[in-house]
């Protein structure tokens, strides 16, 4: 049985690496699946703690134990889900404007 | 017979005297234009008629009221509103109202004022009929005679003010009434600047006068009166010339050790004085009356001549009682009518402009008045007053008259004033000169005209009266002393007001002569040409005649600027200029008879008449010279008045001998024998140009130092220094901003981390609280996980091992001490940190003071 | 202790930080869209033995199956150019931001380890029903409990394909630029050209983007 710790610990480290990634790189896309990463990092730590505090519930007649965590992780996917379909489509628009997808080229409301 | 009008003490006809001439200005103000030229006429000469009429019906009010309660000082009072109230040198509260009241002596300058400013009105709607502001000229008018009332007939100072002020800026107003040209503008503002300088003594003297007696109101300051010198060294008034510094050598001489002691009635006076220089136009503010002159003629007629300048004289009347607490002050009102009289004279023999020299025949003769009140004669200057506004607008509208007929052919308003171009004017303008004579026979002092009584009656008691100071011989007064004027000064008077009155003979005469008598030098009299006739019948197309003046103006004719050529003969004015000329013609000879000197009349009415009024005043303070020898007063009466004859006589024929059988040729060859003197006095003795050089360009550079100290200090560092910062922040904050995300993002974090380290550390904090009983609770904030640990008694060693969840700890102070309390937080990553926290109690108070 | 979940966790956990390492640090988006696919498998391991069925299998239809696609399909069309040669400009700013975040989230991580070992308490693990994590089970949580979420969620989903329709469609109506009027285009705003990767051809990969949807199209 692997303690909970385990998996938040992983889920933090998860985390930076994705955080890190974001601020370090400027191809826009990297910098998406960073974002993607970063995400996929905090469903990991909710479908953990869901795991670990397993108190009862009395509202739903099926359910004993509450899944709270998960259904918000569920939502998460289906959030960036979304997310990622209109960044990319801004992306394709930024590349058709500049012909690049550095993101130092998008730099209009200097000063 | 007038028992249906109101009560004496709610006399609400005072209200319909205020009210018409200020509906006339209100209506001709604001609707006059739409109105029309007729009903404008209408409205302004009913206004001043319906106010004359209401005069008259109080006046008799007065004269049966004055009748009932026999030789007492009665009033018509009529209360308006309370206008606000005030706490006096006294303590007490010092009600300021909105109060008129008629007495004898505002009875008599009322009818004065409403009754000749009436026939100027009715004279000024024939002479301005061709002007374009015709509406806003009796606007103005109307609302002058509207200022002159409240002051007359305002029965404290405030109100007194109000109307003062008011008269100023009709003045102003009306002086500067073509104010398309300039020079008129600026004399408008010369004669508002002047006069203010005369307003800031006003205002001292109202201040000293409610700190000292209590009161502003005629009864109440009359009341009050004796605190302006009694009784001790806090009622006297301690002068530093310079500041109160101390000056070393050189300058030890303008300050001296101690200050200059006067007492209150003094300041008073003074600065009183300072107010009536101003406004009656006495040395050294008279200034602005001959630049006045350029205002239409009525307007001198009524304003500088008749009533305005003479609210000082009155304001001097009204409060007598006042100045004659000082002596010393009285003096100095004497010598300083005398000297203006003289001042004036000179200059007006040597003017060439018709209006000036009446200008400086006015400053002249309010020198008299000045002299004759300075002197205690109240009733002889005040009589003079009565007089002069007579014969001044008299005189004054007959120059309009002659500069209206003079206007059909010569335009330039400098020139159709000149003495110079006018001369044998009596064959053409018959009614004007048989008025003119008159008036002047008045002035110059033609035994039994109005003139010659009230001047004599002037120099008499300028020689035979001296002043004493009523409390003379009571409380500190007794100590001290006070100033009496020395006894030469009656002499030295005399002997000034005698030689003015022969220059006053002599300039008149001059003046008369050269305007009606010899050779008319205007233009060629005499049919004109049928070249001209034509051009009479054509309208204005001659390019060359610019007819911009606005100024006496009588289009319709033809105008030629050559004087050689023939042109119509000067007209006489109609009917509405000449009948009050003939009625003011004939005051001036006759009012005499309400004042006659040298026993004509065993009780001169005038003097009756006022002598309630002036009683408090004169009663103690003007006795006779020669310690009050009353039967050598009346044994040098008709010696000095054969002085005032004298006068008359060598100035009237002086001016014969120079002007008529000699036609002018002393005078040209006196001024082309001291051609310097000529110019100076011609120049009015250069005092508008020593003001220029010294005052005026004193305030202008303060002027310039301040426009530039605005524009380096305040524009510079102020406004662009402040300007400069925010646009060098902002150049450095947009530095921040290059669009890139990245660098977004990064300071996002960095703030990310600024809040993480702050949420990631404890920060120890403590509240003090006093419980009561010398106990002290000191309780800590609160955090996410933190757990306490104390010690209590600041020595380092926490009082337990381990760290709890009590926030609280109760501490014992006593009074005077202090006590450290050391306080240790951890939060849930284990980290501690700790905080001193003192904990003091203040020394119990001692005595409750 | 149970080894073979044991070595399980290992295992995935490895996986999971490899895939991230590869997304952050490769050169070519299409390496760094194979190591989120990793890392995106390695996720869904670790819900399977979370006892999260269910939400195992969402995963990786949807992340998998669907976002891994769209990347994949973007950066063919991006072709070459989606791909930047690493240069030195503005780096400062990026390392100065990386390095702190990445400290400050590995202190926290320190700190918070080290305040859980000192306090000698373990997270609770009891044991889970038969039904947790099922889709019976998620499926009334979700449409009871959580239904407006739900219901709010497909709004959204919504929301965003119209609008990245929108924003990916370009000018209605206007045909895709011809080559002048992409150099024009690139005029106005130039490109450095200094861009080109050594040895690279015109590629394999479509230069022109279509400005609008085919017409053929059902939407």
């Amino acid at each position: 049985m692997i303690p909970a710790e385990h998996y938040v610990i992983l889920s933090a480290l998860l985390f930076v690496v994705g955080g890190v990634g974001f601020l370090v790189r400027r191809n826009v896309l990297i910098t998406l699946m960073s974002i993607e990463v970063m995400l996929n990092a905090s469903n990991l730590a909710l479908v953990a703690f869901n795991r670990s505090r397993l108190a009862h519930v009395a509202t739903s007649s099926y359910v004993v134990q509450s899944h709270t965590g998960q259904v918000f992780a569920f939502f998460i996917i289906a959030a960036e889900a979304a997310e990622v379909a209109v960044g990319l489509a801004i992306v394709l628009a930024f590349y058709r404007l500049r012909r690049t997808v550095r993101s130092d080229e998008a730099d209009l409301l200097k000063n | 017979m007038l028992s249906f009008l109101p009560p004496p003490n709610d006399y609400v006809l005072i209200a319909v005297i205020l009210g018409m001439p200020l509906l006339g200005a209100f209506v001709n103000g604001i609707w006059g234009n739409r109105l029309g030229k007729r009903a404008v006429r209408l409205m302004a000469l009913s206004a001043v008629g319906a106010s004359f009429v209401a005069s008259l019906i109080a006046f008799m009010s007065l004269a049966q009221l004055s009748e009932q309660d026999k030789g007492a000082h009665v009033k018509l009072v009529w209360n308006a509103w309370e206008w606000m109230h005030t706490t006096g040198g006294q303590g007490a509260t010092v009600p300021i109202e909105v109060k008129f009241s008629i007495d004898q002596l505002s009875g008599v300058m009322m009818l004065i004022v409403t009754g000749v400013g009436f026939l100027i009105h009715l004279y000024a709607t024939s002479y301005m009929e061709k002007d374009k502001s015709y509406a806003r000229f009796f606007a103005y008018l109307n609302l002058f005679i509207f200022a002159m009332l409240v002051l007359i007939l305002g029965d404290n100072l405030p109100l007194l003010f109000v109307g003062w002020e008011g008269v100023g800026l009709c003045s102003y107003l009306l002086i500067g009434f073509w104010y398309e040209n300039p020079a008129n503008a600026a004399a408008g503002k010369k004669a508002f600047i002047a006069n203010r300088i005369g307003d800031f003594g006003l205002l001292c003297a109202m201040f000293l006068l409610v700190q000292y007696t209590g009161a502003l109101d005629w009864n109440g300051i009359a009341n009050g009166a004796s605190s302006l010198v009694h009784p001790g060294e806090v009622y006297r008034v301690h002068v530093w010339p310079l500041g109160g510094g101390h000056y070393e050598g050189f300058l030890h001489f303008l300050q001296p050790d101690k200050p200059y002691t006067i007492s209150a009635a003094t300041a008073v006076g003074l600065m009183l004085l300072l107010g009536c220089s101003g406004k009656s136009a006495q040395i050294p503010l008279y200034v602005w009356l001959p630049d006045a002159m350029a205002g239409p003629t009525p307007v001198s007629a009524l304003i500088h001549a008749a009533t305005m300048v003479t609210a000082g004289i009155y304001l001097i009347c009204r409060l007598s009682f006042v100045f004659v607490l000082s002596p010393f002050t009285m003096m100095m009102i004497a010598i300083a009518g005398a000297l203006t009289a003289l001042f004036a004279a000179t200059i007006a023999v040597v003017q060439n402009d018709i209006k000036k020299v009446l200008a400086y025949s006015t400053i002249s003769q309010l020198g008299f008045m000045f002299l004759g009140v300075g002197v205690g004669a109240f009733t002889a200057g005040f009589f003079h007053v009565f007089t002069h506004a007579f014969f001044k607008a008299c005189l004054f509208l007959c120059a309009g008259s002659v500069i209206h007929a003079m206007h059909a052919r010569i335009h330039d308003d400098d020139k159709a004033q000149d003495v110079r171009n006018m001369g044998g004017l009596r064959k053409w303008l018959p009614l004007t000169h048989w008025t003119f004579a008159a008036a002047t026979a008045a002035i110059i002092g033609l035994p039994f005209t109005s003139g010659f009584f009230s001047k004599d009656e002037i120099l008499y008691r300028a020689f035979v009266d001296r002043t004493v100071n009523p409390e003379n011989g009571v409380g500190l007064l007794k100590k001290l002393g006070t100033f009496a004027p020395p006894v030469w000064i009656g002499p030295v008077l005399y002997a000034m007001a005698v030689a003015a009155a022969t220059l006053t003979a002599f300039y008149m005469c001059r003046l008369y002569f050269l305007t009606f008598w010899g050779d008319f030098k205007g233009w060629t009299v005499g049919r004109p040409s049928l070249l001209a006739r034509h051009e009479i019948a054509a309208p204005h197309a001659e390019p060359d005649h610019v007819d911009d003046d606005n100024d006496d103006h009588d289009a319709g004719h033809v105008h030629h600027e050559d004087p050689a050529t023939p042109g119509y003969a000067p007209h006489e004015s109609p009917w509405q200029m000449t009948i009050p000329l003939i009625i003011l013609a004939a005051f001036s000879l006759f009012a005499g008879v309400l004042n006659p000197g040298f026993g004509i009349l065993k009780e001169r009415p005038m003097d009756h008449w006022l002598e309630p009024v002036f009683k408090a005043a004169s009663e103690k303070a003007v006795i006779f010279a020669h310690n009050n020898d009353a039967s050598w007063a009346e044994h040098m009466e008709w010696p000095l008045a054969l002085g005032g004859i004298g006068a008359f006589a060598i100035g009237t024929t002086l001016a014969w001998w120079v002007y008529i059988s000699q036609r002018g040729a002393p005078a040209q060859r006196l001024a082309q024998s001291l051609p310097g003197l000529y110019r100076l006095v011609l120049d009015k003795w250069r005092i508008d140009e020593l003001y220029e050089a010294t005052v005026i360009a004193a305030v202008d550079s303060l002027a310039e130092t301040a426009a530039a100290v605005d524009k380096s200090v305040i524009d510079g560092i102020l406004a662009r220094f402040t300007s400069l910062v925010v646009a060098a922040s902002g150049t450095i904050l947009r530095a921040f901003q290059n669009g890139v995300v990245h660098v977004y993002a990064a300071m996002m974090v960095v703030g990310l981390a600024v809040m993480g380290w702050f949420f990631a550390v404890p920060h120890p904090n403590a509240t003090v609280v006093d419980a009561g009983h010398d106990d002290y609770v000191v309780t800590a904030a609160p955090g996410v996980g933190y757990a306490y640990r104390w010690d209590a008694d600041g020595d380092g060693k926490p009082d337990k091992k381990d760290f709890g969840v009590d926030t609280t700890l109760k501490v014992h102070v006593e009074p005077g001490k202090s006590q450290t309390v050391n306080l240790e937080v951890r939060n849930s990553f284990g980290l501690v940190r700790t905080k001193t926290i003192h904990v003091a109690r203040p020394e119990e108070p001692t005595s409750s003071l | 202790m149970n080894t073979a979940g044991t070595i399980y966790f290992y295992a995935c956990a490895l996986f999971a930080l490899a895939g991230a390492l590869g997304v952050v640090a490769s050169k070519n988006p299409i390496r760094g869209a194979m190591g989120l696919l990793l890392l995106i498998l390695s996720v869904a391991g670790l819900f399977l033995a979370l006892h999260a069925q269910f939400l195992a299998a969402i995963q990786l239809i949807v992340y998998a199956g669907a976002i891994i696609i769209l990347f994949l399909f973007v950066i063919m069309l991006l072709g070459p150019s989606a791909s930047t040669p690493s240069d030195r400009r503005g780096i400062a700013a990026r390392v100065f931001g990386g390095g702190l975040f990445g400290i400050a989230g590995l202190a926290a991580l320190w700190a918070v380890v080290s305040a859980a070992m000192a306090s000698h308490r373990a997270m609770p693990m009891p044991a889970p029903d038969d039904s947790f994590g099922g889709i019976d089970a998620f499926g009334s949580v979700l449409f009871a409990d959580a239904l407006v979420p739900f219901e709010l969620s497909s709004g959204l989903l919504m929301v965003a394909v119209l609008g990245a329709m929108a924003v990916a469609r370009g000018r209605q109506g206007q045909k895709s630029m011809s080559k002048n009027e992409q150099e024009v285009a690139d005029s106005a705003f130039p490109v450095e050209k200094a861009r080109e990767l050594p040895g690279q051809t015109t590629g394999v990969f479509s230069h022109e983007i279509p400005a609008e949807t085919p017409k053929e199209s059902a939407s």
